[in-house]
């Protein structure tokens, strides 16, 4: 089931097409990493999301209807390029951007309390905004972001301008508002992070979308299907199997390269079935570093053989 | 009327402007700052100097010399030593000799200047006055009634006419003004209402540059500091647009109402009787026509404000990029200021039914004469009509230029913004 649909969304400004006909979607429960390098689309996709710009065409489905103020409602931003009015007392600011989702009250001063206190702000409330550190200013933020108890959850680029500590803190948060069965929508071109972070990815690379799905499909996807297995006995017999298109025997070392259908734990269960014994094991999983490379690689060489018809 | 959201913009802008020290100084200065300024300009037009004058007064008739230094000696300036006279007779021929010898006394000021007071003055009333600054205006009005004085009184005195007839004679024309208007008795009009004018037009001027300007600076603010973005997750531009603008203009409109407090005691009780001649001829009506006036004006203007300050991303580009603002704004405050002198004139008419100008003069050209009704409903109607257009055209660049940072835009692209599907 999807909550969030994301159909055709295209949007130009003068002559550049920054969204080119992207379409995705959001699973219930999953944290969805909108992936991508500087530029590529990412934030004029979420601002559309987030009904900030309007799209050229396309739409955002919400549980059935188009989005609208009720999913500005619902949900939480953190934009990358951020801020908060420098004046502003760090209780005003909580409360003012708790007002404008419409969260007013004992509820959310109780919560706003809980939070700072958590934050180790506390006793920071009477402060202006100005007076605080840099960090301190961040976590602020993420109070005001996530304070009025949003369903979903849009961070672009959240890791940017960071401090270690508030990286961290970050990271908590989103895997707290995941196990609560919050909906996160991350944007970020640093593909550790998307690894370690998210269920589902979206690449998206100069406004167009390159693929999209859950992590595992996409990893299995470009698994480079190389299995290195150190054993002394012959496994030749993996290739009738039809279970590896190739085996190199090297003394112990044997490399094998699995057939496109099969999943590396087929080879182990029949390499246990036969009393084989294995000395080691190593399956080189693929990073989402890699596949980036390779994808937008590809990506580059079919927009080079486009521009030579 | 508003939804929640805006509503939330409006309490935090009024939260934040009202009690700001800003709001309170503005609030305190602005009246005294005016006032110095009209006491200003009225030294600097009647200051003379504290320099002395010395004249040398000289008369071809000898004979009338004493008539002519009785008549001055009475004068204040004279007694004063503000203005010293020596008095002379010689001919034409003996006064190019006596300038030439004296030459270098009026280069050196030590003679400021020389009048001639020829025989032929006696019937055709010209006097000559030789000085390195011959345009002494302000001289002459206060030696013309003088001179004048005595010449008819040589005129007249062989013509056996009676004291009373020569000082009939001698009396200047004096108008008297009296406002007709259609709901009033006739009454007889002082100095109040043209400083009324003055006022109404000085602190519109003010009012209006200075929200303004604190107004674009506030939506640089947030839009240098990025805080917009996180707004605009919460809210669409258009309310946190219109929240603003309405929270701003509510604050300039108290601050107003604050400054119109003691015009409203004046006219509403007799607690502060006023001298006659600087009555003040404006009903409570006209005071909240004003009022409302102004507040239409707030909200025009503040929507342009708003959207220069959209279009730039720092206090220098917007400031220099207020110029169209500047314009529609100072040309009717200066056809205002000249009004005083003639309120019916056809640039005063015309302007005070002219989008934006009428915002400005209106107002000042009411307190000055009976403007007829229609005029006033024009006025009105044009000021809607043009906060209605110039509402959504504001709020459109302001949507499109809050978000677009890095290059400073021309005039050019903000244009081509209006046709963006956003």
């Amino acid at each position: 089931m999807y909550v969030l649909e994301v159909k055709e969304l295209t949007k130009s400004f003068g002559k550049i097409k920054a969204v080119d006909h992207i379409s995705f979607n959001v699973p219930e429960g999953s944290v969805f990493g909108l992936i991508g390098r500087n530029g590529a689309g990412k934030t004029t996709t979420i601002r559309m999301m987030m009904n900030i710009y309007l799209p050229d065409s396309g739409e955002v489905i919400l549980q059935g209807t188009k989005i609208g103020q009720e999913f500005k409602d619902k949900a939480g931003y953190l934009p990358e390029e951020r801020g908060l009015y420098k004046k502003m007392k760090v209780w005003d600011t909580l409360l003012y951007f708790a007002e404008l989702k419409g969260k007013t009250g004992r509820e959310v001063e109780k919560k706003a309390n809980y939070y700072l206190k958590k934050f180790e702000l506390y006793d920071r409330k009477n402060s202006k905004i100005e007076d605080l550190s840099k960090g301190n200013q961040q976590k602020i933020q993420f109070i005001t972001t996530i304070l009025h108890d949003p369903e979903f959850l849009i961070l672009d680029e959240p890791f940017s301008g960071l401090d270690p500590i508030n990286t961290d803190l970050l990271k908590e948060i989103i895997l707290e508002l995941k196990s609560q069965r919050k909906i996160i929508i991350l944007s970020t071109h640093l593909m550790d992070f998307a690894e370690r972070l998210c269920d589902h990815i979206a690449l998206i690379e100069r406004g167009r979308l390159i693929f999209e799905g859950p992590l595992n499909d996409i990893k299995a996807r470009f698994a480079k299907r190389n299995i290195q297995i150190s054993c002394e006995e012959d496994l030749a017999f993996l290739k009738e199997a039809g279970i590896a298109e190739s085996v190199v025997n090297s003394g112990n070392e044997k490399s094998i390269k699995l057939k496109s259908d099969v999943d590396p734990q087929e080879l182990l269960k029949v390499l246990i079935q036969r009393n084989i014994v294995i000395k080691k094991y190593a399956a080189d999983e693929i990073s989402l570093h890699e596949i980036f490379i390779e994808a937008t690689g590809e990506e580059k060489r079919l927009s080079a053989e486009e521009a030579n018809v | 009327m508003f939804n929640r959201r805006t509503i939330a913009v409006i309490k935090r802008e009024l939260k934040n402007r009202l009690m700001s020290r800003t709001f309170i100084l503005m609030t305190l200065l602005i009246p005294l700052f005016i006032f110095g300024i009209l006491a200003f300009q009225t030294y600097v037009m009647t200051y003379e100097g504290n320099e002395k004058t010395n004249l040398v007064l000289v008369i071809e008739n000898e004979n009338i010399i004493q008539k002519v230094k009785s008549e001055f000696d009475s004068l204040l300036y004279i007694k004063n030593g503000q203005i010293s006279i020596q008095y002379k007779s010689m001919d034409r021929n003996n006064l190019s000799q006596y300038l030439d010898d004296n030459k270098k006394a009026m280069l050196e000021d030590r003679i400021s200047g020389v009048i001639f007071v020829p025989n032929k003055a006696l019937k055709n009333k010209n006097v000559e006055y030789y000085s390195k600054n011959p345009q002494n205006i302000k001289l002459f009005d206060k030696l013309r009634a003088p001179l004048n004085s005595v010449l008819l009184q040589i005129y007249f005195a062989d013509r056996k006419l009676s004291q009373d007839e020569i000082d009939f004679a001698k009396e200047k024309l004096d108008f008297n003004e009296y406002r007709v208007s259609s709901d009033k008795m006739i009454e007889k009009e002082g100095e109040g209402n043209t400083i009324v004018s003055f006022m109404f037009s000085f602190l519109l001027y003010f009012s209006l540059l200075l929200t303004g300007t604190m107004m674009m600076r506030a939506v640089v603010e947030e839009k240098n500091n990025r805080i917009v973005e996180v707004l605009l997750s919460s809210v669409d531009s258009k309310e946190l647009m219109t929240g603003k603008i309405i929270g701003t203009s509510i604050t300039g409109l108290i601050q107003m109402a604050i400054w119109m407090l003691p015009l409203m005691i004046v006219i509403s009780t007799s607690l502060f009787a006023l001298p006659p001649d600087f009555a003040i001829t404006l009903t409570m009506g006209q005071l909240l026509y004003f009022l409302f006036n102004f507040f239409i004006a707030l909200v025009t203007f503040m929507g342009m404000f708003a959207s220069v300050g959209a279009i730039f991303d720092n206090d220098q580009d917007a400031q220099s990029g207020l110029w169209p603002l500047m314009i529609i704004i100072m040309i009717p405050f200066f056809i205002a200021m000249g009004m005083v002198s003639n309120p019916e004139n056809t640039l005063a008419r015309a302007g005070s039914m002219f989008p934006f100008a009428s915002l400005i003069i209106m107002p000042a050209r009411m307190s000055l004469i009976d403007v007829p009704l229609w005029q006033l409903l024009v006025s009105i109607v044009v000021n809607i009509a043009t906060l209605l257009i110039i509402f959504p055209i504001s709020g459109k660049i302001y949507k499109v230029g809050i978000l677009m940072t890095g290059r400073k835009p021309t005039w050019g692209e903000v244009i081509k913004w209006l046709k963006y599907k956003y």
